[in-house]
């Protein structure tokens, strides 16, 4: 029997993943959910596999109808979620009965929420990744009454009560603000920069509304002033980072996220780190941002020490739902990541 | 064909954020450099080291990202130089060269009476000189992955348009520096376009998406723009 998903209201949203690791090989961008965090936490609230297929809200409200109970877990911004018009929270697990509707309204703080399901998401795959790649026109938007194929997980209580958050996942919340402390490590390239390399961290940056998935522009506020390169000389196309630092001409710095090209000629004068590029996958236009030069030591161990809150939170969910179903003894991946092409 | 394990050119690994290394070679060939920096590429995804997410090999450098909690930069550094005997022990993979017509001037390439003004040329010797030889793919470029070329034997580098013109057609043909490209997908760009070929180059629902590799040729020929559209398909 399929079973599926039905969006009421679209918003900006799409089906995604942690990104094409594998397009970078053959000159495609990355893509995948700008909050790496937030997504990868959701997943693991439903003990699903990290780089299952989930939904990416941008800023707008979204609604859908089930046809099967879910156990679903919604992160990322704060907003208003309510299944049949009562609120559910976000950061936990909850149930969403067949037949009723979710909702997701009034975004704040943030841009991007996410919407994972214990179970499987239907998408087609491209180099192994569903993540919508609109340069090569792979995937796109959800559209008012597309139907995205679900398929339960293992565990299915037949008298699921409402709204009845099952577990508590004790995953954390991403912090929220106006203001963004994001740290970046020294870019190979920053001694092009002189002395001026300096002012990244002095000073705050506003971020121009014309950001977006491919990477964000920002202003230097009154406090702050742009880094200047000292050397022209033509630098050969390279591979660049997600996370970049770039000066381009004009008066706006660029930082490089998930959408970007993977090759160009510009000099990086830092890199966002893994942490810090969830943030600012969540920072608003309008917004601002000091960049805090960190060590490269420091960058890896936020990030593993990240990571490992997730692996706890995943190994507590698999642990938790294996117990509350009829789980086969030695399988410990209750949310095998099949997808259908 | 030299020894590449043994040209005792500089390999420098420099760290590029908490998830990648770059990893650059310092030949005084450039062509050396840029052997080696395939060569360590397919050697890399050869040895699949855990937490190797992608390897972006261009001209004489190679962005190698990574997942930094599974692995890091000293493990990584020391896969690389440890790859660095073992260059010459790579299959050697027989390069295809792709035959691509072009629609030349006019709406198809409104740059090239410009690029022919420059170097005191007419536009078809200029057209001669773009489709004399066949040119070598170096590298995946953005966006797409177009195919990035050494560029013709033209009598001097070719200056950028002062303007970057806000969109350019997939297709298009076009030059800069020493370096020749053909768009695979519409963008904005600065490069001089001298003609727009009627073949598309990336297929996201083929597989592989693209069927040229850093080391192929593309040779083009040019064509009458009443053929434009008879001559339309995949590159292949």
């Amino acid at each position: 029997m399929s079973e599926n998903v039905t969006v009421t209201r679209p918003g900006i949203s799409a089906v995604t993943d942690l990104g094409r690791s594998a397009g970078g090989a053959v000159g495609q961008m990355s893509g995948g959910a700008l909050d790496q965090y937030s997504a990868r936490v959701a997943n693991a609230l439903v003990a699903s596999h990290p780089r299952a297929p989930l939904v990416e809200l941008v800023a707008a409200d979204f609604a859908a109808l089930t046809s099967v109970n879910l156990l679903v877990a919604v992160t990322g911004a704060p907003a208003d979620v309510s299944v049949a018009g009562v609120p559910m929270p976000q950061w936990e697990p909850f149930w969403w009965p067949a037949g009723t509707e979710l909702a997701v309204t009034s975004l704040r703080q943030g841009l991007r929420v996410y919407l994972a399901v214990h179970g499987e998401v239907q998408a087609p795959l491209l180099l192994g990744s569903c993540a919508p790649d609109s340069v090569l026109g792979f995937s796109g938007p959800l559209r008012r009454m597309d139907e995205i194929g679900v398929e339960p997980g293992p565990l299915r209580l037949q008298d699921a009560v409402l709204g009845s958050p099952v577990v508590r996942g004790a995953a954390r919340p991403m912090r929220f603000a106006e203001h963004w402390r994001i740290p970046v490590t020294d870019g190979p390239d920053r001694d092009q920069f002189g002395s001026s390399a300096e002012r990244l961290h002095e000073g705050r940056f506003v971020i121009s509304t014309t950001s977006n998935h491919v990477g964000l522009r920002l202003r230097p506020d009154a406090s702050a002033s742009l880094p200047a390169r000292e050397r022209t000389d033509e630098v050969l196309s390279r591979g660049v980072p997600i996370g970049a630092v770039e000066v381009p001409a004009g008066d706006e710095l660029l930082v490089l996220h998930r959408g970007r090209g993977v090759t160009a000629g510009y000099p990086v004068l830092a890199v966002v780190t893994a942490t810090g590029l969830s943030r600012l996958g969540q920072a608003r236009p309008g917004h601002s941002v000091e960049f805090v030069r960190v060590t490269l030591a420091e960058a890896v161990a936020a990030a593993r020490a990240e990571r490992a809150l997730i692996d706890g939170v995943s190994s507590r969910m698999t642990r938790l739902l294996s117990a509350q179903t009829s789980y086969r003894p030695g399988d410990e991946s209750p949310a095998t990541h099949r997808v259908a092409s | 064909m030299t020894s590449l394990a043994s040209s005792g050119c500089a390999v420098q690994v420099l760290d590029c954020g908490d998830s990648a290394v770059r990893v650059t070679v310092n030949d005084q060939d450039r062509h050396v450099s840029w052997r080696i920096v395939h060569g360590l590429a397919a050697l890399l995804r050869q040895t699949q080291a855990p937490g190797v997410q992608a390897i972006l090999p261009t001209y004489d450098s190679l962005l190698v990202e990574f997942d930094c909690a599974a692995t890091d930069h000293t493990a990584i550094r020391a896969e690389v130089v440890g790859l660095t005997d073992q260059l010459d022990s790579l299959p050697v993979r027989t390069p295809r060269t792709f035959r691509v017509p072009v629609c030349y001037g006019g709406e198809y390439g409104p740059d090239l009476t410009t690029v022919a003004g420059l170097f005191g040329l007419t536009p078809s010797e200029v057209i001669a000189l773009h489709t004399a030889e066949p040119l070598l793919i170096r590298c995946f470029g953005s966006p797409a992955g177009a195919p990035m070329m050494d560029g013709p034997r033209f009598p001097a580098p070719v200056p950028r348009l002062a303007s970057p013109r806000a969109l350019v057609s997939a297709g298009a043909v076009a030059v800069a520096g020493r370096q020749a490209v053909v768009s695979a997908c519409p963008a904005p760009g600065g490069w001089q376009v001298l003609g727009r070929t009627p073949l598309s180059l990336v297929d996201p629902h083929r597989e592989p998406i693209a069927p040229y590799l850093p080391g192929d040729s593309l040779r083009f020929h040019s064509i009458a723009a009443a053929d434009f559209e008879a001559e339309q398909g995949m590159l292949a």
